[in-house]
């Protein structure tokens, strides 16, 4: 018997081997029928077994948001998103005894959950052992069970129709395929469930286009030749396609603007270090700038880093010297479908017309 | 009460607690998964690969999984 070293190789042989189509397949394929607009078309070089672009080095995510854990307990941008997204468990009238926190800002939404959305079992799951070990040591709120496990969210490890709530903040933006992780929560749902999250969206320190401009001119000094630091960075009309593709009922989209006001490019700089949103771009060699949408996540040695500020400040400071940064953060909510939910009808169904609805408000136009 | 899950883990040798040990599957085959008290990990019989257990928490993310050899015991794949 052929031995087969690698773990997804194991899959390719299950597929085949499995005759009767079940619904957990089609959590593999879907990746492959998705093209929403930007940066999710299914073009790049097949790894594996799936034919999306491997985008992100998600080992070194898992490194550098353990670092960033550690070192900024205070964050009030992501807090104030965590407190957004949690505040919405108040508006619905359901309570959710088991909820699952997929990994971003785990720790915030940890800190900041007391007691809303009645919540009894909470699952933490992150990519990285040491945040989820943090967690678990700052886990100060006894009065919810927790349970702690290391998961990828693209291959998501939890049963069909499971928890009632699914929350992820600042976490999604990292996955090499978006729609697939929302499918797999959608299926991990039980029905009348709720999929939260927040997600940095393209519109991400479009303010500091020119500190892209800057860092190009600095790298291209110091590093001679242009490596991509671009993350695909999702609009806020790809979130709706996102949400209606997975299968999700009655979605909404929202979206907020945080602009975070900062002494001086390098602050920019040095917090988007500490925020952990270092750039993963696998191809870091090749000038692939076409591809990606044009928002700066960059992991900048010091030298280059300086190098950036001294020509931002120079070029582009502002009148009072600050540098406002706009962070955008788009807000997704789905429901995975229930008989309750509000459902179109059927077409040919209709037993008024428009006509009628016409002569009875009125109106000429 | 609540700490239960905590305490299990330390003194009662379980290897995960009960709430995950309903939801969780294997995170590539989405099939149940077999306690294995003596290699303190998760197996996923159907396509032969075990997650470890590091500390008492489940990794299942596919990186972390190790093949079986063909006569069950547990070997490094790279």
């Amino acid at each position: 018997m052929r031995r087969i070293d690698s773990v997804y190789g194991r899959v390719e042989i299950l597929k085949r081997v499995l005759e009767k189509p079940t619904k957990q397949s089609h959590a593999f394929s879907a990746s492959r029928s998705f093209s929403t607009e930007g940066a999710y078309g299914g073009g790049g070089e097949s790894q594996q077994n799936s034919s999306r672009v491997k985008i992100f080095d998600r080992d070194l995510k898992r490194r550098d948001r353990a670092a960033w854990l550690s070192r900024n307990k205070n964050d009030t941008f992501v807090d104030a998103v965590a407190e957004n997204l949690l505040d919405r468990l108040e508006d619905c009238k359901k309570s959710f005894p088991s909820a699952l926190c997929l990994g971003g800002s785990l720790g915030a939404v940890q800190r900041l959950l007391r007691a809303r959305g009645g919540i009894e079992k909470l699952i933490m799951m992150d990519t990285s052992h040491d945040m989820i070990k943090s967690c678990r040591d700052a886990q100060d709120d006894n009065s919810i069970e927790t349970s702690y496990l290391v998961g990828d969210e693209e291959f998501l490890p939890i049963k069909e129709s499971s928890v009632d709530l699914i929350i992820s903040s600042l976490g999604l933006h990292w996955t090499n395929d978006l729609p697939g992780s929302m499918i797999q929560c959608k299926l991990a749902l039980k029905p009348d469930g709720l999929f939260l999250a927040a997600i940095l969206g393209g519109e991400t320190l479009k303010f500091v286009l020119e500190l892209r401009i800057a860092c190009t001119l600095a790298h291209m000094e110091r590093e001679g030749g242009i490596s991509p630091r671009l993350s695909p960075l999702a609009q806020v009309r790809d979130a709706g396609n996102l949400l209606t593709r997975a299968g999700f009922s009655l979605p909404g989209v929202d979206v907020d603007e945080y602009v975070v006001k900062y002494k001086s490019a390098l602050d920019l700089i040095e917090h988007l270090r500490a925020m952990g949103e270092t750039n993963a771009l696998l191809q870091r060699n090749k000038a692939k700038f076409s591809i990606f949408l044009s928002r700066i996540f960059s992991i900048l040695n010091r030298e280059t880093a300086l190098a950036t500020a001294a020509i931002y400040d120079s070029m582009f400071a502002t009148e009072d010297g600050t540098i406002p940064a706009t962070f955008q953060v788009i807000y997704m909510t789905g429901w995975k479908e229930h008989s309750s939910h509000p459902q179109a009808k059927r077409r040919g169904s209709a037993t008024v017309s428009f006509t009628d609805i016409h002569k009875q408000f009125g109106g000429q136009s | 009460m609540v700490r239960l899950s905590r305490v299990m883990l330390k003194e009662a040798g379980n290897a995960i607690d009960k709430t995950l040990s309903e939801i969780l599957v294997c995170p590539l085959s989405k099939q149940p998964l077999r306690v294995c008290e003596k290699t303190k990990s998760l197996v996923s019989d159907t396509i032969g690969v075990s997650f470890p257990i590091k500390d008492g928490i489940p990794c299942l993310v596919p990186k972390d999984g190790k093949i079986l050899e063909e006569d069950g015991d547990a070997s490094k794949a790279s």
